[in-house]
């Protein structure tokens, strides 16, 4: 009988524990140990940040599902590691602490036989001062709360707008110079656009994207050269033209470093520090890692052997220049190499590097996106991390299920307004995920006949089936499993 | 604003009959990018198919 413990039950946790439960005899025992109480299904929180959709749409409880399919639940946040146990038990576990409840603030050692980190990233507000959502007239659409509180905020600015002529500024993108996820606040941005061009109140607002990127289109992954109705154009000129034609002005190589009301603070890949004014504003914050400390057996703090910022796996961490960055160096299988038995599939691994090239400002400042590791690939890894688990349990050869982001594509279904027939999306599919120069070496890293952009109504439908269907997987409903991830 | 896509363009963008045959299109592109497997890059298989 093996014990594993999942910690964090977002979309690689659940993915992991959907699995393992699955595919696992009753014997074994499935555990997720989360501080949330509630699944969310995190690509739709745009629409709850346009208040198109309740936060209710985008989320369900996990303790009844956990119940009905025999996984165990506690609602607790992890807080230390042990990976060798302590001097009373070599068995390794972890200290998790109860968020909610009578036993709110109380810790618990929970042992295990492998150790899934799967706790995403700690959404670093305080890394960009006055970056707080719902202060200064600032909000987020990270989680359904954020989202829905954005929502409330977008209300209110419409209100301003219908009852005034005075022109009102946006400003949309990311709150940090090393800020990843441009994704998301690309969606935000055009689907606040298209709120507004809805209710006829676009021409009252003067809208701008700002971004750590160097080009528009960069996304963290680079850009990309894709192709578009039979041409071959970079994703940098498919944004431009889409933000041209939709009038979105934008500002970039800029890294946000303040906020007060009304008002951002950058600075610039030349080294100027600049204002940008706004009245409603929404910034990706920094993504860092948990506080977390890991102990050996005789109580010493072996914290760099788990974690740099996030957790260690099989990458190759190994300092070098942008140059001699490989696909090679991203990792496989997502294990841990001083203890084999603890994986981090989604955002919980460290990178080996950056995906965009790194630059400094002329004051040393690093001005430029860390890498996206959202959505698809989160749950891949997850379950290629829950099928090597399941074949160690069962005596099979271990670690034959990889997953590098070298060779895996995704596609981002980039929501760009709502509705059955008004309804319109960006999607680009790129493979793979962390350009492959060599291997790619005419088509900027990629494979052109997998990497694409196509523009209209239909990859609305696709972004809705994707949220229906989804999280039909995610609730584990009949056949669930037939879902790719 | 200046109109980088043209009003025809928009046009089947938005049209829902073209669409309708487009979203097949479209989901039949993307499962074949992301549901056709994905694999480590270390290994000498990959490496030979350079």
């Amino acid at each position: 009988m093996s014990k594993i413990v999942i910690l964090g039950a977002g979309i690689a946790g659940h993915t992991a524990a959907s699995h393992l439960r699955r595919k696992l005899g009753k014997e074994h025992e499935v555990l997720v140990v989360s501080p949330n109480s509630n699944y969310q299904w995190v690509p739709s929180n745009i629409w709850v940040g346009v208040g198109r959709m309740k936060p209710k749409e985008v989320i369900f409880p996990l303790e009844p599902l956990y119940k009905k399919k025999g996984i165990g639940y506690k609602q607790a946040k992890a807080v230390s590691f042990h990976p060798e146990g302590d001097m009373q038990e070599n068995t390794p576990y972890v200290i998790a602490e109860y968020v909610v409840g009578e036993n709110k603030g109380k810790q618990e050692k929970i042992i295990y036989d492998y150790l899934i980190n799967a706790t995403g990233p700690r959404l670093a507000f305080d890394q960009t001062e006055g970056l707080n959502p719902g202060e200064n007239n600032m909000y987020s659409v990270c989680t359904y709360g954020h989202a829905e509180h954005a929502a409330q905020g977008l209300k209110e600015l419409e209100d301003k707008l219908k009852n005034s002529d005075k022109k009102l500024k946006i400003l949309i993108g990311t709150g940090h110079p090393k800020a990843t996820c441009q994704g998301a606040a690309f969606e935000y941005i055009l689907n606040v656009e298209n709120e507004l061009r809805r209710k006829g109140l676009r021409d009252k607002t003067e809208i701008t994207w700002i971004s750590n990127e160097y080009d528009l289109g960069d996304f963290g992954m680079d850009g990309m050269l894709l192709s578009y109705k039979g041409l071959r154009m970079k994703s940098s000129e498919m944004v431009e033209m889409v933000f041209e034609d939709r009038g979105i002005k934008w500002i970039l190589q800029a890294g946000v470093t303040k906020v007060e009301p009304g008002k951002v603070y950058y600075e610039t890949l030349d080294g100027e520090d600049k204002v940008e004014e706004y009245d409603f504003g929404m910034l990706i914050p920094a993504f860092a890692g948990h506080p977390f400390k890991a102990y050996d057996k005789n109580g010493e703090d072996i914290t760099p052997k788990l974690f740099r910022g996030f957790m260690i796996v099989d990458a190759d961490y190994s300092e070098k220049p942008y140059e001699k960055w490989t696909v090679q160096d991203w990792p496989e299988t997502y294990q841990n190499p001083d203890y084999p038995n603890i994986y981090a599939p989604g955002i919980a691994f460290a990178p080996p590097h950056s995906i965009s090239r790194p630059r400094m400002s002329k004051n040393g400042t690093p001005i430029f996106p860390s890498p996206p590791r959202t959505g698809m690939p989160s749950g891949i890894t997850a379950k290629l991390v829950a099928d090597n688990i399941i074949d160690q349990i069962k005596g099979k050869k271990s670690n034959i299920h990889k997953g590098s982001l070298g060779n895996m594509g995704a596609a981002c279904i980039a929501s760009a307004g709502f509705g059955l027939t008004k309804g319109s999306a960006v999607s680009i599919t790129t493979f793979p995920i962390v350009p492959d120069y060599e291997k790619y070496s005419k088509t900027g890293g990629r494979d052109i006949r997998k990497t694409f952009g196509e523009i209209g109504l239909a990859g609305h439908w696709v972004k809705y089936a994707l949220h229906i269907g989804f999280l039909w997987k995610a609730k584990m409903k009949p056949f669930w499993w037939l879902i790719p991830e | 604003m200046s109109e980088r896509i043209s009003k025809f363009e928009k046009f089947k963008m938005q049209n829902p009959v073209i669409q309708f045959f487009k979203f097949f299109f479209l989901n039949f592109r993307i499962l074949n990018v992301v549901a056709k497997g994905h694999g480590g890059t270390r290994d000498k298989a990959y490496k030979d198919k350079r």
